[in-house]
Order: structure tokens, then sequence, then C-alpha cells
């Protein structure tokens, strides 16, 4: 009756304890403090008062980059994290294959994830640069354009080249996700499916891609938070400029909050940054598990 | 009964005086944020870059009763590393940072004459003191300045035969024959909209005709037409080709370094760039000039000065003896034997007249600058809405770089901050 499992039922919550103190502490307790501030008068010098309502909620959807800022956000995410899937699923399906090298090309495709986001952006700021940039050097020096050309000549441009660094330093992270996942496929699914005909796109969408859908998931959940939180690159390379035309969610709370001193509109839009990257994480996540428990 | 409340009085009495003198025994310890200007600051304040030695080690020697736990912090994290301090209820006791306004209405900081020597505070320049008054209170003090200035490249000038512009009309001229004797390969002026200089660049332009940031009364006065003039004719000069490609994203130090190459004619900078071109190898002959004007105004220097501050704190279990500590650091700090060496580290221009004499001995260009630092004009940083006019006006100038409208924007703005 009383079996030495339901004696020790407590076992479990006694090694789950240190993580959840530790998500206690540092995560859920400055998540509340975040959701207070929001609701309180901040001073510009970041002295908190007393409760205001829904004020600071009001100010951060009525300043004049708010509509900007989300729209940027939208196809910083859509585009980084869209574009890097793809890529990064190509590109694990290659290393996948066996061929000369493979190794050092693994080890290669890491550089880009394990460098510093900062070394990263400002890296790109040096190559695109028009005065002294590597890329105008080198189409220069091989006589591909006989004058410096301005790779960053319009905001739209500079965002795009923004996206650009963020896929390529994300790219890393989905296909070492992927190729997990299709190191653990058993040959003889594809053996299978060769001596019943099938082809290469058959076997892709039959087998490969709902058989790596845990790792796809995954990775896109954890790219689109990471994405969406992404401080960085865009702070280095244009820090939102011109006129906040370039400036995601994450940068512009940063620049109102220490550069403007507008510190409570910047809390609300903090919170308003949880909830959607709540929204559409749990979304994706619930959509994706239908569909695995309706297959 | 009476007799053991008595005697638990003096209990009382006895343990207070004991913890009084423990009090007065421990040396006292001061919190202490300094700036990062450049690689030498961290240097000379915690490291080997004061004779050997460095600030901290030397004034806990010459004040052994006085700890000092100071950090030295980038200008990127400052405010972001005070605020969060102020948040958390741990503000530094001496602050070194450009602004101060913000900090006042909320009565975090003390009066400086409550810890401030008073040979000391004579001895700033008065009007640099006068930037930090707000509602007759002196909050802050300076700790050094910078002055603006054009710079300009005599060779680049000399070779397509342009003499040094005084006007805005001449200045589009000369940008013009620039660019026919150089077909192009050289900007001729350099324009730095980023959100770390947009301040400026609107003080170079809106000074130079007869506007500014406030009135003749200290009002904000940002949307008059002079201003509007001002920013068109700097736009103007962008779409003209006359400058450097890129002025919301190029900082003064990209311009600098074009400058240093040879590649940039004409810079507004800080008097600092004859340091920053030698320690980057560059041998550009440079010479100096005033800022161009609009036509019948007079032109202004900018003059740019950071400032000390000392926070309250009401824990403090002896505050006459935390004033004293503080003013004893200042005075250290502020001795020429030590304060010489950090001014001139980094090119930078004294805010204490007992330095001059040794600044203009070791460096005789010091002279012509502090001439011009007596004639700059200051941002009003006084001022409790500074911060959203700083960022405000370089909002202004970086829409207008895309088509937006200046007359709209510096409306807005001058409503958000004169309501």
């Amino acid at each position: 009756m009383n079996s030495p499992l339901n004696r020790r039922w407590w076992e479990p919550y006694l090694w789950l304890l240190p993580s959840m103190l530790l998500i206690s502490v540092f995560v859920i307790f400055p998540i509340i403090i975040v959701f207070k501030l929001s609701f309180s008068e901040i001073s510009k010098a970041g002295v908190i008062g007393g409760y205001i309502g829904f004020q600071n909620y009001k100010d951060a959807v009525n300043l004049p980059a708010f509509k900007t800022v989300m729209l940027n956000t939208f196809w910083w995410v859509v585009s980084v994290v869209g574009s890097s899937t793809l890529l990064g699923f190509i590109i694990a399906l290659v290393f996948n294959q066996k061929f000369k090298g493979r190794k050092i090309a693994r080890a290669i495709l890491v550089f880009p994830w394990a460098t510093s986001l900062v070394i990263q952006a400002s890296v790109w700021n040096y190559i695109i640069k028009y005065e002294y940039g590597s890329l105008n050097s080198v189409l220069l020096n091989l006589g591909v354009i006989k004058q410096a050309i301005n790779w960053r000549s319009s905001y739209q441009i500079e965002f795009i080249w923004e996206c650009g660094v963020g896929i390529f330093v994300t790219v890393p992270f989905v296909a070492f996700c992927v190729l997990s996942g299709l190191q653990s496929i058993d040959e003889s699914y594809y053996e299978a499916a060769t001596v019943d005909g099938a082809g290469f796109w058959d076997k892709l969408f039959k087998i490969t891609l709902p058989m790596v859908r845990p790792q796809l998931t995954v990775s896109t959940v954890l790219n689109i938070i990471y994405v969406f939180n992404s401080f960085p690159i865009v702070y280095t390379m244009t820090k939102g400029a011109p006129a906040h035309k370039t400036d995601t969610m994450i940068t512009y709370l940063y620049m109102l909050s220490f550069y403007e001193r507008k510190k409570g509109p910047a809390t609300a839009l903090s919170v308003i940054g949880f909830l959607i990257l709540c929204a559409c994480s749990g979304l994706y996540m619930i959509t994706v598990m239908r569909k695995e428990e309706e297959q | 009964m009476k007799k053991t409340l008595a005697l638990l009085l003096a209990l009382i009495m006895m343990f207070s005086l004991t913890a009084q003198t423990a009090f007065a025994d421990e040396p006292i310890t001061l919190d202490v944020i300094i700036c990062q200007y450049g690689p030498n600051t961290n240097d000379w304040f915690l490291g080997k870059g004061m004779d050997g030695s460095n600030f901290v080690e030397k004034f806990e020697a010459a004040n052994p009763d006085i700890k000092l736990n100071l950090e030295v912090v980038s200008w990127n994290d400052v405010h972001q590393v005070v605020d969060t301090r102020i948040a958390n209820n741990n503000a530094p006791d001496i602050l070194n940072i450009d602004t101060f306004s913000e900090f006042v209405p909320d009565g975090l900081l003390m009066p400086v004459k409550d810890y401030c020597p008073e040979d000391l505070f004579n001895d700033f320049f008065p009007a640099f003191i006068a930037e930090s008054v707000i509602d007759d209170t002196v909050w802050a003090v300076p700790d050094l300045a910078s002055a603006r200035a054009l710079f300009y490249n005599v060779d680049l000038l000399e070779n397509a035969g342009v003499e040094v512009p005084t006007t805005w009309a001449e200045l589009e001229d000369a940008c013009q024959a620039i660019i026919d004797y150089y077909n192009g390969d050289v900007y001729p002026w350099g324009v730095d909209m980023t959100t770390d200089e947009g301040q400026a660049c609107f003080a170079y332009y809106a000074w130079g005709n007869g506007g500014g940031f406030v009135d003749a009364d200290g009002n904000w006065a940002l949307n008059t037409p002079e201003n509007v003039e001002a920013v068109k004719y700097v736009i103007s000069l962008v779409n003209n080709g006359f400058t450097n490609p890129n002025p919301a994203t190029e900082t003064r130090y990209d311009l600098q370094d074009m400058f240093s190459a040879g590649k940039l004619a004409m810079l507004l900078t800080t008097n600092q760039l004859p340091t920053y071109v030698s320690d980057k190898g560059g041998e550009v002959k440079m010479a100096t000039a005033g800022i161009p004007a609009n036509e019948g105004k007079t032109g202004s220097s900018v003059g740019v000065m950071d400032r000390v501050m000392a926070f309250k704190d009401d824990s403090a279990p002896d505050q006459a003896k935390r004033n004293e500590a503080i003013g004893k650091f200042l005075k250290f700090f502020y001795d020429p034997e030590n304060y010489v060496g950090w001014v001139s580290m980094e090119g930078f221009l004294p805010a204490v007249n007992s330095a001059v004499e040794a600044l203009v001995a070791s460096d005789p260009s010091f002279g012509a600058w502090l001439d011009v630092l007596g004639t700059c004009q200051f941002y009003p940083a006084a001022k409790a809405e500074w911060a959203t006019v700083r960022q405000g006006v370089t909002t202004v100038e970086q829409e207008a770089l895309i088509g937006g409208d200046i007359q709209a924007g510096l409306d807005a703005l001058q409503a958000e901050v004169a309501g």
C-alpha cells in the first residue's frame, strides 16, 4: 500500500527546489516588480512614487514613435526568425551529409553564434562603412565596382542590414538544433522510402520535417524570445537612428528610459513586450503541439 | 522604579556615546562613480597612471580616515548604473556625470555649500558655477570642460584655394569649391546628428542664427523661426552633398577619423581633436577658427561641462563627518598637483583658476582655448526638461534628414517641455 515510491513523493520537489528558487528570485520576482512599476509614477531620476493606474500605458501608446517601433519589432522578429530557421534548416541538411572537412565546417559554423553580439555588430559596421569599409575595399580591389558604394544610404537599408546581421548570428543555433534532430533519424526510414520510390522532396516533407519538428519548435520558440529581446545589434549599428526609424521595442525602451528619462512609459513598454512574447510563444507552441497530437 | 529608570537612561546614554565614539573612530567609506573619459581614466584613478600609483591609493594615504570605493563607468552605461542604484536606494556618495537637474526635484542631491570648502568653491570659474544653479542653490561643481570650434585641414583648404568661412553663405561657397576641386573625394563639412551629439549640432547652428534652446528669460524657446531656419540650413548642407553621407549614424569619432585621414576638410568639434589625431598617428596640419554664423549674426562657441555632485545619505551615522570627507575628496582632486595631470591627460580644459597657470605653462595652446571658453555658451542643463530637449532636438534633426517637418517637430517638442 505504502510503497517506497509513495513514501518518497517529495523527492522530485526537492531536486526541483534549487532551480525553482533561482527562477523565483531571478525571473518571477523581477517580472512582478516590473508589473508593479508599470502602474507607478517614476521620476526622471528613477525614484518610484505612488500608484497611477494605466497612465504609463497611455503615455507609451501615445508616443510618436510607438507605431513605427512596433512595426519594426514585428518585421525584425519575423525576418530574423523566419530566415534563420529556413537557412539553418538547409545548412543542417548539408552538414548532415558525409563530406571531407565536415568537422571543421561545423566548428566554423559555431563562430557567429559563439561570438559576442556587440563584437559581431561592430565588425559588420566596419565591413559596410562607406569610407573605409572592407566590403568597398574588396570590391574596389577586385574591380567589381569603380566607386565606393554607400551601403547605408537610407534607413530602410540600414534596417535590412540589422536584420541581416541578426540572421547571420541566429542561423548556427537553428542549424545545430536541427542537426541534432537529423542525426537521430534512423537511416532505415530513408532506405524504405527509396525502395518505395520516394524522391528527395517526398523524403524531406514526409520523413525529415516531421522527425525534426520537436527541434524546430524548440529553436523557433527560443529564437522568437531571443530575437525579440535582442538589444546589441540594433543599438551598436544605428542606436535606432534616424528618429527611431530603425529601433525595435527593446532598444527604444532603453533610449526612452536612459536617454529621454521617460521611465514610466519605458516600464509600460517592457510589460507590453513581455505580454506579446508570452502570447506569441504560447500560441506557436499550442499550434505545434496540437498538430503533433493530431498526427 | 525611578532608580531603575534613571539607571536605564544612563546606560542608554553611555551606549549611545560609546557607539558615537566607535563610529567616530571607524574610517568612513565613500562610494564614488567616475565617468570614463578616455583610455587613461581608469589607469589614473585605479591603475598606475598617476606617477606609478593611482588617485585612490594616494588619497587614502593622505586621508587614512577615509576609504574610497571608486568605480570608473563608461559613458554608455553610467546613466543606467546611477538610475538603478537610485531605484535601489543605493545612490553613490559622489558622482561625476554631465547632468544634474534630474536629481534635484526628488531631493537626492546635497547643496554644494554643505560639503565644499569655501576656498575651493571660490576657485571655480564663476561662469561655470552659474550653470549648476537651480532655485539659487548650487547643486554641483564642474570637474572639467571642453570648448568647440571649427577645425580645418590647412592643406586641403589651401590647395582648393578656399578661405576659412565665417558666414553660412561663405561656408556653402567653400563647400562647393572643395567638392569641385577634389571631385567629391573629400567631404567639405562634418555633421554629427547622432543621439550622442545631435544637441551640439542644434546648438552650433541655432546659436549662430540668433536662436537657441531658451529665451532671454531662460524659458524654453525651441520652435522659434531662427531655430527652424538653422535646422533647415544644416539639412540643406547634407542634401547638397557638402557633408559626410550618414550624419544620423556617423559619430564625432567617425568624423575625427575622417579628418585624421585627410578625408574631411572642416569639422566642428572639441579642443581635444589635436590629442585625438596624434594618438591615432594622424599627421594633419590643422588650424582653428570661430564657428560660422548666419549673415549679420554672431557665432558662439559651444562649451560643454561635466560635473561632480554629492548625494544625500540619511542613513550615514555622522553627517558632518561624511560632508567633511566629501570636502576632502574634492580638495584632493582639485589640488593642482593632481588636477593638472588629470585635465591635461585627456586634453580637457580646467574648471578652477588654480590650475590655469600650470596648464598654460605645460601647453601654451591652453591659453587660447581658455579665452574661447570664456565666451562659450553652455547647454541649459540646469533645467529639469533638458534630457527630453536634448533627445528631442536630435530626433527633429534626424526626422528632417528623411524629409520630416522641422517646424512641426519643434512645435511638438516645445509643447511637451513648456506645457
